[in-house]
């Protein structure tokens, strides 16, 4: 007994889930293996082997199965899940579009009724054509898109495979396909064909035909408007952004190359500059060089008060000396005087303390012979009285 | 002869290591005079002169290989990025504009830091200052702002030099007959 369609398609609802899972393997293996359909089912906890084959969703392949190609088809519909036909089997239909309007225009004035269904099959195939060609575009341009977000990490060399291909086996001979300016083009047969029929819709005196005429004049004319639109979904959008995928992955691949070793690649040639500026990131390390050949080695003492002037040191065995080699001296800042004079130095107080610390020595005896007596001695900022003072030596000594 | 009023300019110019690019008029006058200029570069210090569509420079015999080799990995490293950042790289070095801090980050977390950090030119932040104010100074990026830049066409020496090396070595992987 023939299944109600309402029991097929409510079951197909019911068994959604199992139903696109078996789709899938199909998809991907090309049938469905008789484990594959078992483990399928069992995850889902059906038991629906029997009615996949019984509504005669499934038939059997020797002991596998695979679905009947009107529900195949159907799946793809609802799902969008088209596999891209190649160009060379949407050509197929050149062919027999090419021959029912070679028969068309042969017979159009004999028996009614094949002309009629030579029109309604003309138009039947090259409607199968048309979606047959937006599928593959839609279904390309959703494949570029992935390919080109890159979700499946695909490597930078697949990338560049899979963008040939689908160049060389898919988009060029799809494009020639829907060249309308090409005489052996589909879509060139598809025009001379539209304007065959928009003459004889004007010509025909029969009025059904006439009509039947008229219905594929405008059918062609919807048909070409949406060739043109996958042709311009084709050059603009496709081949320029699978083109895109392609170089992209080349750069990319050769930079990688060269990133593995950087050092093992002639790279492009470039002028070599020779002028530092003083901005040049080396400038620092020059500039540092330069100054540190001036670097001492030797330790030098700086003096903080920074008067310039060298210390003034007191040589008091030296001027003893002189003094003892002298004596008796009868006026000692007399023989003071004139021991300055001859150096020539500025004698400040400093210098003149100094000398007269000598005269606290013990080996010395000091004698006053007149106190009233006084000199007068200029130092750079002051003027001394002092006593006529007579040296001798000590008689102890 | 009668030289041309961008004459000292675009020898100072390519004698400094710069790209000399289509939209300035020193390179619309060095194309006029190619094979003039060619010749004089030729002559004068045995320089090739290099002259495509988009940008104009000098090579020479004596080249400065590792700043031309520190700009590939430059050029490698910020596609490399770009392209996991799923962005358009070629787009991006034609039309976009870049920030510092942007280019900071992709090399603080690039992948490749192992190499980065071997590079004298490009180890660090101010290393890599020095480099970008290089590659002004070179008209390889055009400064707009202390942070920002974008790419001039010279970026294309170095992103044909990916392409010429990918296919190299596909050829040199295809079994041969």
């Amino acid at each position: 007994m023939r299944t109600e369609p309402k029991t097929i398609l409510y079951f197909l609802w019911h068994y959604y889930e199992p139903i696109q899972e078996l789709f899938d393997a199909q998809s991907r293996d090309g049938y469905i293996r008789k484990e594959t359909l078992k483990e399928i089912c069992g995850r889902h906890g059906h038991d629906i082997e029997g009615k996949l084959t019984e509504y005669k969703i499934l038939k059997n392949v020797n002991t596998d199965y695979e679905f009947r190609t009107v529900f195949y088809g159907l799946l793809e519909f609802i799902m969008n899940e088209f596999k891209p036909m190649l160009p060379e089997t949407i050509e197929k239909y050149h062919h027999s579009i090419s021959e029912l309007f070679r028969k068309i225009r042969k017979g159009v004035h004999e028996e009614k009724f094949i002309l009629m269904q030579r029109l309604t099959d003309l138009t039947s195939e090259t409607r199968d054509f048309s979606e047959g060609v937006e599928n593959n575009t839609l279904k390309l341009l959703a494949k570029t898109r992935e390919l080109k977000a890159n979700m499946e990490k695909v490597d930078y060399r697949d990338k560049i495979r899979k963008a040939s291909e689908w160049i060389e086996y898919y988009i060029l001979p799809m494009n020639k396909i829907l060249d309308i300016h090409h005489t052996s083009s589909i879509a060139n047969k598809l025009f001379e064909i539209a304007n065959f029929a928009n003459e004889k819709r004007l010509l025909v005196s029969e009025e059904q035909t006439r009509q039947a005429f008229e219905k594929l004049y405008y059918f062609l004319l919807q048909t070409n408007d949406d060739l043109l639109r996958q042709s311009k979904i084709l050059t603009n959008e496709l081949l320029p952004l699978i083109e895109r995928i392609r170089t992209e992955s080349i750069i990319l691949s050769g930079f990688i190359e060269f990133l593995k070793d950087p050092f093992d690649v002639p790279v492009p040639q470039m002028l070599k500059t020779s002028r530092d500026m003083v901005y040049n990131r080396h400038m620092e390390l020059n500039a540092t060089e330069f100054w540190e050949q001036f670097e001492r080695v030797e330790k030098v003492y700086i003096n903080e008060a920074g008067s310039g002037k060298p210390a003034w040191l007191f040589d008091r065995e030296a001027y003893k000396d002189k003094l003892d080699k002298s004596l008796p001296v009868e006026d000692f800042f007399d023989f003071l005087g004139t021991e300055w004079n001859e150096k020539q130095e500025v004698f400040d107080e400093e210098k003149f303390f100094a000398f007269t610390t000598l005269l606290f020595e013990e080996d010395l005896k000091l004698e006053f012979p007149d106190k009233s007596s006084q000199h007068r001695i200029r130092t750079e900022n002051m003027t001394y009285r002092v006593p006529k003072i007579k040296v001798d030596k000590n008689g102890i000594f | 002869m009668e030289y041309s009023k961008y004459h000292k300019t675009i020898v100072q110019s390519l004698l400094d290591g710069k790209f000399l690019l289509r939209n300035e008029p020193e390179f619309i006058e060095l194309r006029e005079k190619e094979e003039f200029y060619s010749e004089f570069f030729k002559a004068s210090f045995d320089y090739e002169l290099k002259v495509t569509t988009d940008y104009s420079y000098l090579i020479s015999s004596e080249t400065s290989e590792i700043t031309s080799r520190d700009i590939c990995i430059f050029f490698a490293l910020i596609c490399y990025e770009l392209d996991r950042d799923g962005k358009n790289f070629i787009d991006e070095l034609n039309y976009a504009e870049f920030e510092i801090s942007q280019v900071e980050n992709y090399f603080a977390n690039s992948a490749y830091i192992d190499l980065i950090h071997s590079n004298k030119q490009l180890k660090d932040k101010d290393s890599r200052k020095n480099f970008i104010n290089m590659l002004s100074r070179r008209s390889i990026i055009e400064k707009r702002s202390e942070e920002k830049f974008t790419f001039t066409p010279a970026y294309k020496v170095f992103i044909d030099f990916a392409r010429d090396l990918a296919r190299k070595r596909m050829e040199e992987q295809q079994p041969t007959a």
